[in-house]
């Protein structure tokens, strides 16, 4: 390597930077008896992680006294507005992981927060103060835990935490602080089953905190959908053509992931994959287990949509001289969508609700953002906000379903558009197609897929 | 198929409306046990210590392989509880940790919440926690031979699995705050999801990560011993007054007697 003049200089620059930096940090330990090992502080934001000023949280300090030293009493000091008032101190001396019979007594007044322990804290032992209901300042920001301590030479400066992040009061926040004070919301909340599910503040919060969550649901659903759909097309149309081998491999698909649950798929994926060096992240994941699941049941849908075609159509069309394919995608498929379009409709609402399972596998989804809350809160309500969020998807779906089902009945028996200007012989034939029309629909309506065994014998006997 | 006649059938309802009704009424404790003079209490089912908790902690508590019983620390501390209380004990089937605390506080489910339930304050609002009966610490857990630390785990693309509701999962919340943390239901679940590398470390208690490590993910390892000294309790509704001292009473005995050192001795045995 060949140096010039200017790489010396700056190495040289560069080296007495680093021994002025060593002594900077070497003075300060020398000196001190009682080492700030961390101040943290529990996120006190509903439904998030941050830390907010003004309101009640926890601080915990920890520090270890060092050798030969031997510490009697600390004080803990807050800037600015932060009060230590209301708050009460757990006092943990620790001897490695063991604890030691320490008692102590912690004062607070205003941001100075006193402890005084019935024996002073020998050298290697590490003292955990837990101040709960304190608050820092109202403003937010970097927030140091500063302070002194009282050894053998009387009292010492305790050397600055490092810096603590809280932040300002949200306006989610601030409503939730507004609910709390509302008389009704007290009344509200004295009932245990309204206070237990239905409690305003959580409601406000959870709707807030959900929403992420909830999108998550909706966009791997969504994107899971077409995919499934592609798919289920695929194995039906394998599962009723004449080679075996495609039938067995369709028959065998089908029944594996209809006959086992959802959450063994999602488990047997999720940490099955990763094992065999498979990574992919989490979200696609569950795309693609929520997919090859529905995939299965479509397949079995469109199957039977496709045999409930009477079986005169393809006769008249090989008549037609249409090649199979022609019969299947310009005959067949056609009436099959239609036939279909409510029952995978309530497919789509399921495979909806079972994006919930994926919680258990740590995607962040609706259940599990629902989940955490309920385990902060120790209440039930954000699962109550969550049921909210998964209706307004289903609702609205349900209701099309019923329309459609409406729909293709009123048009399949007969009522659907026609041209104008028909005569009393048309009428007449129409009302004889109706009747018997409507005897097929009694036996659907009885089960979805009552109409499947009754034109496929032998879908009785396979499953 | 049936063999039940008309009369037995009718026998067997009122018998079963019985043991309904005899279910629903708040029966008045009537311990013969020593410890019985601490109070009056009510059980959820007469002559009967019943217990909940989250049946994924070994070696607090866990199932048997085998019979599916609930054993571990936890199951004898209940036992030997019951029959210084003059009672049987009763187990309800394993739910969510998270869900304990919420049964416990609506009652009529079940007496006792036994399940490695560090005592909190967020705890003790909600219910009346026992005298601590056992001391525990924190532990993070990654793949052996990973060279994560408690820093780099404080990072947005780190994974770090938690059970829901617990003491380790608010410590991951305030000491890796940046992490991206996971809560699952069992500890079970978070340990599987380090080893097969869907997440990249564990916050969980360190008896429990021990204790597994030992006996069931030898691949895994502990990379940081957290001492908070925390120490475990009896979660009791605070309806129930007379059956916190009951509870308080039999610990006491319990430690003087030697069961509690006997029962420390089987599941820990000096690592404790």
């Amino acid at each position: 390597m060949r140096y010039n003049r200017r790489d010396r200089g700056t190495g040289l620059l560069a080296a007495l930077a680093m021994l002025m930096l060593a002594c900077a940090m070497l003075v300060p330990t020398i000196a001190l008896a009682l080492t700030t090992n961390k101040a943290t502080a529990r996120p006190n934001e509903n439904g998030g992680s941050g830390v907010i000023g003004g309101l009640n949280t926890r601080l915990t300090w920890e520090g270890t006294v060092e050798e030969g030293e031997e510490v009697s009493s600390v004080t803990l000091t807050l800037p600015d507005d932060g009060t230590f008032d209301g708050s009460s101190t757990k006092i943990t001396v620790l001897e490695g992981l063991s604890r030691a019979a320490v008692e102590g007594e912690a004062v607070a007044s205003g941001s100075q927060l006193n402890v005084t322990f019935s024996q002073p804290i020998t050298e290697g032992l590490l003292l955990r103060l837990e101040v709960e209901g304190m608050k820092f300042p109202s403003e937010g920001g970097d927030v140091v835990v500063s302070g002194t301590y009282v050894n053998q030479g009387g009292e010492q400066q305790l050397a600055d935490s490092k810096p603590i992040t809280t932040i300002a009061n949200t306006p989610l926040q601030a409503m939730v602080a507004t609910l709390d004070e509302a008389p009704w919301v007290q009344i509200w909340n004295s009932n245990p089953f309204l206070g237990m599910f239905f409690k305003p503040q959580l409601l406000v919060t959870a709707f807030a905190t959900l929403v992420p969550g909830w999108l998550l649901c909706l966009l791997i659903v969504v994107v899971a959908y077409p995919f499934a759909i592609l798919l289920g097309l695929i194995f039906a149309l394998m599962k009723i053509s004449k080679n075996r081998l495609l039938r067995l491999i369709a028959i065998v698909y089908v029944n594996v992931l209809r006959g086992t649950p959802l959450f063994l798929q999602i488990y047997i994926m999720f940490f099955g994959l990763p094992m065999m060096n498979i990574n992919i992240d989490n979200n696609v994941l569950g795309v693609i287990v929520i997919a090859i699941n529905a995939s299965a049941y479509l397949a079995e849908i469109f199957r039977a949509g496709i045999q409930s075609i009477p079986q005169g159509q393809y006769e008249a069309a090989s008549s037609l001289g249409m090649s199979y394919f022609q019969t299947m995608f310009n005959l067949v498929l056609p009436q099959t969508i239609r036939r279909v379009i409510p029952t995978v409709t309530s497919d789509f609402i399921t495979s909806y609700k079972d994006t919930s399972l994926l919680s258990s596998v740590g995607v962040m989804e609706l259940m599990m953002f629902a989940k955490n809350l309920t385990s902060v809160s120790g209440n039930m309500t954000p699962y109550v906000a969550a049921a909210i969020f998964y209706l307004i998807v289903t609702l609205p779906l349900i209701k099309a379903v019923g329309y459609v089902e409406e729909r293709i009945a009123h048009s399949e028996r007969g009522g659907g558009p026609r041209p104008k200007g028909k005569t009393a012989k048309n009428e007449a034939a129409d009302a004889e197609v109706k009747l018997s029309e409507l005897a097929v629909h009694a036996e659907a309506l009885d089960d979805e897929h009552a109409f499947v065994p009754a034109l496929t014998p032998s879908f009785a006997s396979e499953v | 198929m049936s063999t039940l006649s008309r009369r037995q059938f009718v026998q067997f309802g009122s018998l079963a409306a019985a043991g309904l009704l005899a279910g629903c009424g708040s029966s008045a404790g009537s311990g013969s046990g020593d410890a019985a003079d601490a109070g009056e209490y009510t059980l959820v089912e007469e002559g009967k210590l019943t217990c909940i908790s989250n049946l994924f902690f070994p070696p607090f508590e866990s199932m048997n392989e085998i019979t599916g019983e609930p054993e571990g620390f936890d199951i004898d501390v209940s036992k030997s509880l019951a029959e210084h209380m003059g009672l049987e004990v009763n187990w309800l089937p394993s739910q969510d940790f998270d869900t304990l605390v919420p049964t416990i506080k609506n009652g009529g489910k079940a007496d006792i919440a036994i399940a490695g339930m560090t005592i909190t304050d967020a705890r003790q609002a909600e219910v009346d926690m026992s005298d601590p009966y056992v001391d525990s610490n924190q532990s993070i857990v990654v793949k052996a031979g990973s060279s994560e630390t408690a820093d780099t785990l404080n990072d947005a693309s780190k994974k770090v699995a938690v059970q829901g509701g617990t003491t380790g999962a608010s410590w991951a919340d305030e000491n890796l705050p940046n992490a991206t943390k996971k809560r699952l239901s069992t500890v079970i679940d978070a340990m599987s999801g380090v080893q097969s590398g869907l997440y990249d470390a564990v916050v969980c208690d360190l008896p429990v990560s021990r204790y597994q490590i030992k006996k069931s993910f030898s691949d895994l390892e502990i990379i940081e011993e957290i001492p908070t000294g925390e120490q475990y309790g009896i979660a009791i509704s605070k309806d129930n007054p007379g059956l916190t001292a009951a509870i308080n009473a039999a610990l006491a005995e319990m430690v003087e007697d030697g069961s509690m050192a006997a029962i420390e001795a089987e599941w820990f045995g000096a690592e404790l």
